[in-house]
């Protein structure tokens, strides 16, 4: 990686270890990169510690969805999904990190999440499907269709068991036990959702978060919050850019996307704070909630350095690839 | 015990008196003499010699008797006193004869006293005249001694004694006897005595100088002669001199005819013998490297050989001429006023950076006819080599402003070797020698002198210890090792520069040159148009504002060359700002920017700009064109374009709302026109299907 490479580097994804000591982040050149969090945060640390301390090409194009299950790092890339083991990847035992490859005939993956209830891992991809398919055995059991565009995000509610689905053609989709959507709604044409449209962006949804009854979505559109049951927007954020992820923290809502800023919001619509950071655009951003010590939160976009939040209103110090 | 004593006393005192009446009569007569004469007429008178009664006499009983009258007188004093004390008169009988005694014993006492200074006397006498004796005797001892003494050191000086004879060497005896006739050796005589033996050995000693002596002045009469042949001989071979250089001349043209350029190689050696050790090094190196490798690299020497002769003069012949020009020098200074310490400092700076008389000129002729000609330089006093450039073109090239940069000699050879600058002295000895003369940078001097580059150091064999590896060559060694590498770095440079140059007189002119081994890079239309290429300072470089993140990265340097690029297609205007390294093509250039199209756009905001970015400054080895990469730049450009187009076409939205009709109509075909979550662009062309995907 010459200093040019590193100049055009964008961050797409992250996610952290189970013990939440390590952070593995993936980029638009198919790598993927470990971070020792318990290195860059202990009193003594230094300049490399804020390198990576293991960095291996994963895909040949772009690492868009990292996702971490107990034991294994799931990375997805042009249509194919590898498995890494934590163990081996903390241990970098660079020659033998054991991969399981399942192939897809789709372009790429943008969206994976767990179903922790039947062990199955939701897929959405760029051929406008959802696919879902058994972490045991490794078969795809399921094609959920229905989009008309590419899929950019999906989220999970436990609860009832429903996957939500955003996607480039503008549409929520929420998708039940079968395979067909129990319900859709686009939300920049017709009644519903006017006030969150914005036609000079666009009308793709680039973001889903869902916290039981609430649900974030945000893209071409404004971030806004969704009553499920009701099924209308109760607050929409006045955040300049398209916002590309949003989660729920406490009570708060915290989402980046356009702008060298995580965007700190209140349910009532308010933007209580905008944090500046260094990378001109964020893709990524994720918490920590697993390890009580390295409780941090980090953001990671265009740019080869990953911001590190230990205190969620400041930032602390950047890891770079 | 008391009565005997008394009576003795009064025998001796009878005696006394019977002996004391002779004693007066001789004291009283005088001259003993007569008085031994008439004592020895008279039979009846006894002779008294008290002194012969002196050895008769025993000191010891003397004593004796002289206590015993001491006690007898204290006694006899005790009675008188006892009778004058009972009443008796003073001239009673008792006292009268206790007087008597008392008398008696006094006299008694006188004689004891005269008898112990007699007897002192004597003693005395003995005394003297035994150390007179024994003065004598001492007197005698020493005076021999003293002779002893110096008999001994006459002795001694007899023995040290070293005659002249002996400070000649002699041949050692075994010798002498072999080789000395006998009448001179005389063995029969010498073998017995030493002195004898001493005689001979002179005697033949100086047979053999004698000898020798004479074989000396022959073999000098010899010497003599033996050299006046040789003068003669030489007079002969100096006169044949012209006529050979007569001959050479002569054939001059035959060998320029055959190709042999012999008389030009030995004028050329000739002159390469005053030449510094580094520029020779380096003539024979580059002449190597040219005869072996490269036919198109030629050498020669310049300068005033004179002065190069006269600074390897040997120095005695200098100093007279110094003394003397300085005795001038000092008449004419006391007439003028003395040069100010500036000028005195300036005297002493020209001193230092002095060039050596001599220089090299290598020439590298390139196929298309343009030739660079590096002059090199020696500066003596700091012991560096430094360059000069010069191109010469076949082809007029005052066509292209912005190409200005490209050829100036002063930079054309910045960064052969990354980091290489050529403004600084890479000889840090020198940093001493400036000091003592004031001279902070060497850079000022160097449009004058000539760049010091490492490797032009190199390429004369002299090694700096500074950082980076080194190997352990030295000399000839280190030279030849970075010879090739450096002519094919500077041929490729100067190719380089030339290409650039044809190409920026192109762009220009809005023209973007693709040759026909690129044209498979790009599609067949491509509807943005170049229409403005110029040159930028550093200064402005730094002041755009969508450089900084290029900036901060540390990839601008000084020595870099920026343009600008402009691109236009209907309303939209895409500006690149472009950093190129010296060392084109190897390091690609950087491109960034910045689009003004319903608003202001950078890399920096833009995902898709920062996506055109990389497609031109990552994906670069994809644009290197045919070897060697010379078309880099251009094909750079082009594809910007191609990826302006489809930005256009593929930007959907409408700033206003309205969904009239696009400004920038679909024509390029694309599969998807976004991937990802940054819904980036498809810019990849994908030859020959004609469309484009993402990477």
């Amino acid at each position: 990686m010459g200093p040019v490479e590193l100049l055009h580097m964008s961050v797409f994804s992250q996610s952290f270890s189970p013990c939440g000591r390590f952070l593995a982040a993936g980029n638009n050149y198919g790598e993927i990169a470990l971070f020792s969090l318990s290195a860059a945060l202990s009193p003594d640390a230094s300049e490399g510690s804020q390198k990576p301390i293991l960095n291996f090409t994963a895909h040949d194009g772009p690492v868009f969805s990292l996702l971490s299950t107990d034991t294994h790092l799931l990375s997805a890339g042009n249509g194919e999904i590898s498995a890494w083991s934590w163990a081996e990847l903390i241990k970098k035992v660079s020659q033998l990190f054991s991969k399981c490859m399942t192939s897809l005939e789709i372009p790429e993956i943008n969206a994976m999440i767990i179903n922790p209830k039947d062990n199955s891992l939701i897929v959405g991809g760029g051929d406008n499907n959802i696919h879902i398919m058994d972490m045991e055995t490794g078969i795809f059991k399921s094609v959920l269709k229905g989009h008309t565009d590419y899929i950019h995000c999906l989220c999970f509610k436990e609860r009832e068991e429903e996957i939500l689905s955003g996607g480039e053609d503008g549409a929520v989709r929420i998708w039940g036990h079968t395979e067909i959507p129990l319900s859709r709604f686009q939300t920049c044409s017709g009644m519903v959702g006017q006030e969150c449209a914005r036609p000079q962006f666009g009308k793709w949804i680039s973001c889903l978060a869902t916290d039981s009854d609430w649900m974030l979505c945000g893209g071409g559109p404004s971030l806004s919050l969704w009553h499920l049951r009701s099924m209308s927007p109760t607050s929409v954020f006045p955040l300049p850019g398209c916002q590309r992820e949003a989660v729920f923290h406490q009570d708060l809502i915290m989402s980046v996307g356009e702008g060298p800023y995580v965007s700190h919001c209140l349910h009532g619509g308010t933007v209580k704070a905008q944090i500046p950071c260094t990378p001109s655009s964020l893709n990524t951003l994720a918490l920590n909630l697993k390890n009580t010590e390295h409780r941090v939160m980090t953001v990671g976009g265009s740019s080869h350095q990953i911001d590190v939040f230990t205190n969620f209103s400041y930032r602390a110090f950047s890891l770079s690839f | 015990m008391r009565t005997q004593i008394t009576s003795s006393a009064t025998v001796m005192s009878s005696d006394a008196v019977k002996k004391r009446k002779p004693k007066v009569i001789r004291s009283e007569a005088g001259a003993p003499e007569t008085k031994r004469g008439r004592a020895e007429g008279d039979q009846d008178v006894r002779v008294y010699n008290e002194e012969v009664e002196l050895e008769v006499r025993d000191p010891q009983q003397d004593y004796m008797l002289y206590k015993d009258t001491c006690a007898a007188l204290a006694k006899l004093m005790e009675e008188i006193q006892e009778l004058k004390a009972g009443g008796a008169k003073v001239q009673s009988v008792e006292i009268e004869e206790r007087r008597t005694q008392c008398s008696v014993h006094f006299i008694t006492l006188k004689k004891l006293n005269r008898l112990a200074h007699m007897r002192l006397k004597k003693g005395r006498d003995q005394t003297h005249e035994a150390k007179q004796r024994v003065d004598v005797l001492h007197l005698q001892l020493q005076n021999l001694l003293y002779e002893v003494m110096h008999l001994q050191k006459e002795i001694g000086k007899c023995l040290e004694f070293r005659s002249q004879h002996e400070e000649i060497e002699l041949v050692s005896e075994e010798e002498f006897f072999q080789e000395a006739p006998a009448e001179i050796s005389r063995p029969h005589v010498t073998r017995d005595d030493q002195h004898q033996l001493t005689l001979a050995r002179l005697d033949w000693e100086l047979e053999q100088r004698k000898r020798l002596a004479e074989q000396y002045k022959m073999s000098l009469a010899r010497k003599e002669k033996i050299q006046k042949a040789i003068e003669q001989k030489r007079e002969y071979l100096s006169s044949l001199q012209p006529g050979l250089q007569n001959i050479m001349q002569a054939s001059l043209p035959v060998q320029e005819y055959l190709a042999i350029p012999f008389e030009h190689m030995q004028k050329q050696a000739e002159v390469a013998r005053h030449l510094p050790p580094p520029l020779y090094v380096l003539l024979v190196q580059a002449g190597a490297y040219g005869q072996a490798c490269d036919k198109n690299l030629s050498v020669s020497i310049s300068g005033d050989v004179d002065e190069a002769k006269a600074l390897s003069r040997p120095p005695e012949d200098s100093q007279d001429d110094e003394s003397d020009s300085d005795a001038e020098e000092e008449q004419q200074n006391t007439k003028r006023r003395r040069a100010t310490l500036g000028v005195q400092l300036d005297d002493k700076r020209k001193e230092m950076l002095r060039r050596h008389p001599l220089s090299l000129c290598v020439d590298l002729k390139c196929k298309d006819g343009s030739v660079l000609h590096l002059f090199f330089y020696y500066l003596m006093n700091l012991n560096i080599l430094t360059v000069k450039t010069k191109v010469s073109t076949t082809t007029d090239l005052s066509g292209a402003v912005s190409a200005g940069e490209l050829l100036n000699s002063e930079s054309l050879l910045n960064c052969l070797y990354a980091s290489d600058h050529g403004k600084e002295t890479p000889n840090p000895a020198n940093r001493y020698q400036f000091d003592k003369v004031g001279i902070t940078t060497f850079g000022d001097y160097v449009s004058d002198l000539g760049h010091p580059f490492v490797w032009v150091q190199k390429l004369g064999g002299l090694q700096f210890s500074s950082g980076g590896a080194q190997s352990g060559l030295t000399g000839s060694a280190l030279s030849a090792s970075h010879m090739e590498r450096t002519m094919k770095l500077l041929r490729g440079r100067l190719q380089a520069r030339l290409a650039l140059h044809k190409q920026f007189s192109s762009l220009e002119h809005s023209i973007i040159p693709v040759s026909s081994e690129c044209q498979h890079l790009f599609p067949a239309k491509v509807v943005s148009g170049l229409v403005r290429w110029t040159t930028m300072s550093c200064q402005e470089f730094t002041e755009l504002g969508f450089v900084q993140h290029v900036l901060k990265a540390g990839l601008v340097h000084e020595t870099d060359l920026f343009f600008m690029a402009t691109v236009e297609r209907g309303t939209a205007r895409l500006r690149a700002a472009v950093v190129m390294n010296p060392r084109y093509p190897e390091v690609a250039p950087l491109f960034s920017l910045s689009l003004h199209w319903k608003g202001e756009r950078s890399g920096r905001t833009d995902d898709n700009l920062q996506a055109m970015e990389s497609e031109v400054n990552v994906f670069r080895s994809e644009l290197q064109g045919p070897r060697p990469g010379l078309q880099l730049l251009t094909n750079q450009i082009q594809r910007l374009c191609v990826c302006l187009d489809v930005y256009l076409e593929t930007e959907s939205q409408v700033c206003d709302g309205s969904e009239g009709p696009k400004e920038f109509p679909r024509e390029k075909m694309c599969l998807r026109t976004a991937r990802g979550p940054s819904r980036l662009k498809p810019f990849k062309y994908n030859h020959p299907q004609g469309f484009f995907s993402h990477r």
